[in-house]
């Protein structure tokens, strides 16, 4: 197992696993904005079993462009590297809880190259986890670059 | 008196009993969520607050397709006054993903009609994530994404 991995198992599992932790919301809280972040990290790893673990099977993942990918089409596109990305940070984080639903919005900044070209993209994230067991996943996400 | 059409239909999809075994349940679910995301386009179009308000969360995230982050109320706002006259708003494809209480919908919308004296015709990727909260469906977030690929 990668590290990333190992440290995306922890979270996933947090509150049973790392012993004290804030109760309630705010638990659920902490571990939702760690697994934003473990995925920022994982992207620029490329850990694809990392990034797996986070995601439900069922996932639709809305790109930048509007395509629409399935969890096997968006860790393939990570694979690919196409977009070979160097950085990516995550901004602006606010997880809404909803019971064993979770909302987290946010802002990104993306840099990396394309054809040999370098790009920076500055988008908006929607993220919907919910709570299986006792695993936060990902059954949705949605990006959309800001325009303003 | 209801103050809408649009809100009644509403009121009515939400109020329809679900079914008791689970699959034609789920599926019931699925298309009381459909109609639904229906009514918010029939909403948009005669710019009814009433009805928006009924469909949303009082903790509804809003992100525009340019990237506007905005709050339930902000969105209603800018419904309301936005220069945009939308003519005509349609889903051309909408697919449910449903979950234990959770439902997430992802689907291509289109809007056209005039702005500013001008045509106008936009083409966006949607992701809604509805909560069903004492079996009333409510949309507690919403993205656009334009499609230019």
């Amino acid at each position: 197992m990668k590290p990333l991995a190992l440290v995306l198992t922890l979270l996933c599992s947090a509150p049973s696993v790392v012993g004290a932790q804030p109760s309630g919301d705010s638990a659920a809280r902490s571990s939702i904005l760690a697994l934003e972040h473990a995925w920022d990290q994982a992207l620029e790893r490329q850990d694809i079993k990392g990034l797996a673990d986070i995601f439900d099977n069922g996932l639709m993942y809305v790109d930048y462009d509007g395509k629409l990918l399935t969890k096997t089409d968006y860790l393939a596109r990570v694979k690919l590297n196409k977009d070979n990305f160097q950085q990516v940070v995550s901004g602006d984080l606010i997880v809404q809880i909803f019971g064993s639903t979770a909302i987290a919005v946010g802002s990104y900044r993306a840099a990396g190259t394309e054809g040999g070209k370098p790009f920076v993209r500055r988008g908006r994230f929607v993220d919907t986890w919910i709570l299986e067991g006792k695993n936060w996943i990902c059954i949705a996400a949605s990006t959309t670059s800001i325009q303003h | 008196m209801w103050r809408s059409r649009t809100a009644f239909l509403i009121l009515l999809v939400l109020t329809v009993p679900a079914f008791a075994q689970s699959g034609a349940r789920a599926e019931s679910e699925q298309v009381k969520i459909l109609a639904l995301e229906n009514a918010w386009n029939q909403a948009i179009q005669g710019k009814d607050r009433a009805a928006l308000d009924m469909l949303m969360g009082a903790d509804l995230v809003y992100v525009d397709y340019d990237g506007t982050l905005m709050s339930k109320a902000d969105y209603l706002a800018s419904v309301k006054s936005s220069p945009q006259h939308p003519a005509r708003v349609v889903s051309e494809f909408m697919n449910v993903n449903l979950y234990e209480g959770v439902a997430v919908v992802n689907g291509i919308y289109r809007e056209s009609g005039e702005k500013n004296g001008k045509p106008y015709m936009l083409r966006e990727r949607f992701t809604d994530t509805w909560l069903r909260r004492e079996d009333k469906w409510i949309c507690v977030a919403s993205q656009s994404t334009l499609i230019s690929h």
